[in-house]
């Protein structure tokens, strides 16, 4: 844009005002944002910077940063990850949480996909434990109790939808650090922030506070909705949590699911731990019984305690009576593929595609789909360093994130067992 | 790492260097191979420093026979101290490679308030009073006195350094002014006397800008250096206003008042000198018959500032008979002080050129040019004659011979400027004289003409082709350089309209409409809602700060604004705004959210940096001009346009915006960093003014932000904050190479080196 025909002026020192341009700029600016989305999708500026190309390559390339990011945790150091964790989620209900950047609101959506994190959250880690913790004026109040029931968390969490005040991280950190001190000592300690605020008012130093939580060995993370806090990153890489902001409503989803499957355990406190537990029985249909966690009388269904022969109705739980961990054997092997994870898959090189003397895969060995060309876009698929089969980057997040195994290596243990028995 | 530019092997102590560094250096060495002078613009956080001292040096080892001396100038201690931790880095790397050759000799120098380890010295309170109370102990008569009474006290530091004579030298190696301390108070040396001693051997030797450009105090420090050296003045976007501050002088009451207590205290000791020591008078008198106005070599402690006149123009005359005894001298000064008083006794502005102003002192005082010139090494010839140690107490009858002398000497590019009150408080009486100088080019000419190659270098030099004319000088290289990003981290704004659309400015018939008030405050108040952490805001003076905070507290805005951030305001008082800058930064830390109000050309506008959280965004309210009716810009901006004929808009302008740039450039101090700038007034939108910005910041304003009302600017602060705080790439994306491997700049062509220059 043009706007340089200003004259200069001698001997003038401030100048009267003549808006020379505006319709002009006026034109730039409706240019770039008369589409509500358009800043997503830009390609180059007109300075000539990049910039994020679309949703989808930023998506792959988060993708592939954090895949790295895991694998570089996970070589240097034994995996080893906390099974049992105690995790206290803190909604921030400060004023901040009413604003309408997120629709409808910001405390409307983060309660919608705490609800979601709820459910994946002990998917994902039956042996597990959850609280709720809120803060509105300034002040953390407890929800729910630390829990194995996802119903009551959820049920207790849309109750109390309401915003107002200033927010203290503080306090949150002071009531949580109450609660999880008292937590055993071969559970994980963890608490996760989802916070709308741009500060905090605090009654003290918050700063002695993560001290405090650095030495009772909590992993403190925060997902922020609009910009990046100092305090809280300090938070987080005091106490080995993860910080991110979230940009929208589907990265916020994806950022706050990124919390279900265990973290790896905080190093000096990764001593292995045996833990006595309990596979109760399901109690025969028919059986009447007073179960121990609601008091009440109840036919059928529920779990029998094998040490002490109480009733509970869900698993997995702690028994109330003799404090056993009680879970089903299915519970326990879904926790297991953290500590087995699959390998990152390497990006098969440019150089490598250019090459013509490489005949490569032209499809997806595990959606069939067809990989672009080469040479159109660098690094768009992937090869699994094992079976060596390509991927498309779709098939390489579902793989990671949902299937936890490989299809190329699966489908080759079972070739080469036939082949082995007919030599 | 190690590369080849041309002939010189640079010793590079990073593994990658980025692109503009590798091309500031290659400017650098063809402005050092043509024994030229140089101004090079590169924004802050790129590295400046070690690449200036890197090629230097690496230069001087590439050269041994005719090695360079490095004289690197400094705004302050600060800056001093963080380019000789740099210069230590790189001379450790450059020993690792090149062992015993790579061996200098650095060393900063700074006044005794910083070097002085004596603990009764140091007690003192600010630095006039620290070189007193030094002296007192140091003079070369107190150490002949206490030489036959060993009651008397003495430093017992500079005792021992005396004792050590021609042993007392520094080792080789990089010497800061902690070092320096630490190295004095082991060897039970002064580290002051050492350090200033060691400059002349010194291969690189850093110091303050007025140790070159003030010839007060160049006269006694920086005589000896050689002519083979490098001069380079860091962070110099200011440099015209240190060379016109250097030959400068204002005279208030206060200043008439001391200088008569302290000619009256000249008058006892002369009278009591008549009575006890009369020898002494008499030899005085005799050494100035012969001509003599100094008295030859001086024991070094006995220095005291020089000279005020640039070197060329001191007469080398003997002193006029009729100042020759030292009573007569006194009276002719007590008859110019009277004449001052007279002159300040005016209801009206006064401006004159030193010729008329000299006559009238002439006609009225009966003194006449040549007096008045030798009016400062009369002075200090008295002084010492009179053995005056409490030089802290008798620097206004020094301000007065200064005033003299420079008076006496110049008789173009000055102006005699006298006001009977601030014209911003015109109820408050305080009249003042100012002698002040028009041309920057005086100063620095000396450093230009004496030395081999100048380096004017800052973050802010643009209009890169104004400074060789405001200097008077000829550059061999003047190159400006962009900033290689691996994201856009700065995000420049401008806002003209608030959220009502109507424009906003500071111009002067807007500047109290309560409509751009509001609008401003809302800017504000709606910033501070979506921006964490730190905010700094910029205003155009104390003045219209004072005015706007008040109107923001009586409508009730500050009261909105303190909701969402702590507010904190800078005052001309330097122990509250340090206080207030730290109780600033604590609500940031602690994440609190803090905003900071400053004034564009106050000190934190100059030296404080708001990085990282400390500051998110700047604002910067209205455009920073200079207050146009004073005098002196008056006067100076004639001079300008009749001697160097730049117009009075164009500078006034440059000016501006200089601060401006200035301004906003606290937010970002390095690469990884990022921070939002908005420039709100509607002016800044006219290409005439935004051109005048850097081009590190105007490659980053894009043309969708030149013309912002506030909904807009806050839709942007919000995707840019969001931005920001994802996790990122620090190497640079694919096709960017923003770090370059040693590899890498084997391999480079001049292609990089295109692409970094406007
Ligand atoms: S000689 Fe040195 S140590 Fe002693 S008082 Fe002076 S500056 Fe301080
Ligand atoms: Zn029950
Ligand atoms: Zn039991
Ligand atoms: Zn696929
Ligand atoms: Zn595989």
């Amino acid at each position: 844009m043009n706007n340089g025909n200003g004259r200069r002026l001698n001997g003038e020192t401030e100048e009267d005002d003549d808006d020379e341009g505006s319709e002009g700029d006026l034109d730039a600016w409706e240019r770039t944002y008369a589409d509500e989305r358009s800043w997503e999708s830009l390609q180059e500026d007109e300075s000539g910077l990049l910039r994020p190309m679309d949703n989808k390559t930023l998506y792959h390339a988060q993708y592939r940063r954090r895949i790295r990011s895991l694998s570089s945790q996970a070589t240097t150091s034994r995996i080893q990850k906390g099974l049992i964790r105690y995790l206290y989620i803190v909604v921030d209900l400060s004023r901040a949480a009413a604003e309408m950047d997120y629709r409808p609101s910001r405390m409307a959506v983060v309660a919608k996909h705490v609800e979601a994190f709820i459910r994946e959250f002990f998917d994902q880690n039956p042996l597990s434990q959850l609280g709720l913790v809120t803060i509105k004026d300034g002040i953390a109040h407890c929800l729910t109790d630390l829990g194995g029931s996802p119903e009551s968390h959820v049920k207790a969490l849309m109750g109390k939808l309401e915003c107002s005040g200033e927010s203290s991280l503080q306090n949150a950190l002071d009531l949580v650090h109450g609660y999880l001190n008292q937590v055993p000592s071969y559970g994980h300690r963890e608490v996760l922030i989802l916070y709308s605020a741009l500060s905090t008012c605090d009654p003290g130093d918050i700063l002695e506070t993560i001290q405090k939580c650095k030495k009772s060995k909590m992993r403190c993370s925060v997902i922020g909705l609009s910009a990046e806090i100092f305090i809280c990153k300090h938070l987080c890489q005091e106490t080995g949590g993860s910080y991110s902001v979230a940009m929208d409503e589907s990265h916020f989803k994806e950022l706050i699911l990124e919390h279900a499957p265990p973290p790896p355990a905080i190093a000096e406190f990764a001593i292995a731990n045996l833990i006595k537990m309990g596979f109760p029985q399901r109690a025969a249909e028919s059986s009447i019984a007073i179960c121990s966690c609601h008091k009440e009388a109840k036919v059928g269904g529920g779990y029998t305690c094998p040490r002490c022969k109480a009733r509970v109705c869900e698993l997995p739980t702690e028994c109330r009576i003799c404090g056993l961990t009680l879970i089903s054997s299915p519970h326990l092997a879904r926790s297991y593929h953290h500590l087995f994870p699959i390998v990152p898959f390497d990006e098969v090189s440019s150089s490598v595609l250019s090459d013509p003397h490489n005949r490569l895969p032209r499809s997806c060995f595990g959606c069939q789909q067809s990989l672009p060309n080469p040479g159109n876009k660098p690094s768009l698929r992937v090869a699994c360093p094992k079976c060596k089969q390509h991927f498309c980057l779709d098939c390489d997040i579902y793989i990671h994130e949902s299937l936890h195994n490989c299809p190329g290596c699966e489908s080759f243990r079972h070739l080469k067992s036939p082949i082995a028995t007919e030599e | 790492m190690k590369f080849q530019i041309e002939d010189v092997t640079v010793y590079f102590p990073y593994d990658h260097i980025y692109p503009e560094q590798y091309a500031y250096m290659v400017e650098l060495k063809r402005a050092l191979d043509a024994r030229g002078h140089c101004l090079l613009e590169m924004p802050t956080g790129t590295g400046k420093t070690i690449a200036l001292l890197s090629l230097i040096t690496s230069y001087t080892l590439s050269k041994p026979n005719n090695p360079v001396k490095l004289i690197y100038c400094t705004r302050t201690v600060h800056e001093m101290e963080k380019t000789l931790a740099e210069l230590k880095l790189l001379h450790a790397y450059q020993t690792t490679h090149i062992g015993d050759r790579a061996r200098i000799l650095a060393v900063g120098l700074s006044s005794r308030k910083n070097l002085c380890v004596n603990s009764r010295v140091l007690a003192a309170e600010n630095r006039d009073s620290v070189d007193a109370s030094c002296r007192r102990l140091t003079a070369s008569w107190v150490r002949a006195a206490a030489a036959a009474n060993p009651n008397l006290p003495t430093c017992e530091f500079f005792e021992e350094y005396e004792k050590a004579g021609s042993n007392a030298v520094l080792p080789p190696g990089v010497y800061t002014l902690q070092d320096l301390r630490a190295y004095g108070k082991e060897k039970g040396w002064c580290p002051y006397f050492l350090a200033r001693h060691m400059v002349q051997f010194a291969n690189v030797v850093v110091y303050s800008y007025q140790y070159l450009l003030d010839p007060k105090v160049a006269g006694y420090i920086s005589k000896e250096m050689q002519k083979e050296s490098v001069v380079v003045f860091d962070e110099a976007h200011n440099i015209d206003n240190v060379c016109i501050e250097a030959l400068s002088v204002s005279v208030r009451r206060q200043t008439l008042e001391g200088a008569r207590r302290n000619l009256n205290k000249m008058r006892q000791e002369i009278e009591k000198f008549k009575a006890t020591d009369a020898g002494r008078l008499r030899a005085e008198y005799n050494r100035l018959v012969e001509g003599l106005a100094q008295r030859g070599n001086l024991p070094f402690t006995d220095n005291w500032l020089s000279n005020p006149a640039l070197p060329d123009d001191i007469l080398k005359e003997a002193v006029p008979g009729n100042i020759r005894r030292a009573e007569h001298f006194l009276h002719v000064l007590r008859r110019l002080v009277q004449y001052l008083e007279g002159r300040l006794e005016t209801d009206n502005v006064e401006k004159e050129g030193p010729v008329g102003f000299v006559a009238s002192i002439n006609t009225h005082a009966g003194i006449d040019q040549k007096t008045l010139k030798f009016c400062y090494d009369r002075l200090h010839s008295l002084m010492l004659t009179l053995e005056i140690t409490d030089t802290d107490e008798f620097l206004h009858i020094q301000t007065i011979c200064d005033f003299a002398t420079l008076v006496g000497t110049y008789t173009r590019g000055f102006s005699i400027i006298i006001e009977p009150f601030d014209e911003r408080m015109p109820h408050i009486p305080d009249p003042v004289l100012q002698l002040s100088c028009h041309d920057a080019s005086l100063a620095i000419k000396p450093v230009f003409d004496r030395f081999q190659s100048v380096v004017i270098t800052s973050g802010t030099l643009s209009p890169i082709d104004l400074y060789p004319r405001l200097l008077n000088f000829h550059p061999v290289v003047s190159r400006s350089f962009t900033m290689s990003l691996t994201r856009d981290c700065i995000c420049p704004m401008v806002l003209t309209r608030g959220s009502d659309q109507l424009p906003v400015s500071t111009k002067f018939d807007m500047r109290s409409d309560l409509g751009v008030v509001r609008n401003y405050g809302r800017l504000l108040l709606e910033m501070a809602s979506v921006v964490p952490d730190g905010i700094v805001c910029f205003f155009v003076s104390y003045s219209y700060m004072d005015g706007i905070v008040n109107s923001w507290n009586e409508n009730g805005i500050l009261k909105e604004i303190m909701q969402h951030k702590l507010v904190f305001i800078e005052t001309q008082d330097v122990v509250e705004t340090t206080l207030a800058l730290d109780n600033y930064r604590k609500a940031c830390d602690c994440g609190r959210g803090a905003i900071f109000f400053s004034v564009a050309r106050g000190k934190v506008a100059e030296g404080i940096d708001f990085d990282r959280h400390y500051g998110r965004l700047v604002i910067m309210f209205g455009v920073p001009f200079q207050y146009t009716l004073s005098k002196i810009l008056l006067a100076r901006l004639e001079y300008l346009r009749d001697t160097f004929q730049i117009k009075e808009g164009d500078f006034l302008t440059f000016d501006a915006l200089r601060q401006a740039a200035q301004c906003v450039g606290r937010v970002i101090r390095s690469k990884a960093d990022y921070g939002m700038m908005i420039f709100a007034d509607k002016r800044y939108s006219r290409h005439d003014k935004r051109s005048k910005l850097p081009g590190w910041i105007l490659s980053h304003l894009r043309d969708a932000h030149l013309n912002l009302s506030t909904d807009m600017a806050l839709h942007i602060a919000r995707e840019f904050l969001r931005k920001m705080a994802q996790p990122y790439d620090k190497a640079g994306g694919s096709g960017r190479k923003t770090l370059l491997s040693q590899e890498d700049v084997e391999k480079m062509s001049d292609g990089i080196l295109n692409e970094m220059q406007y």
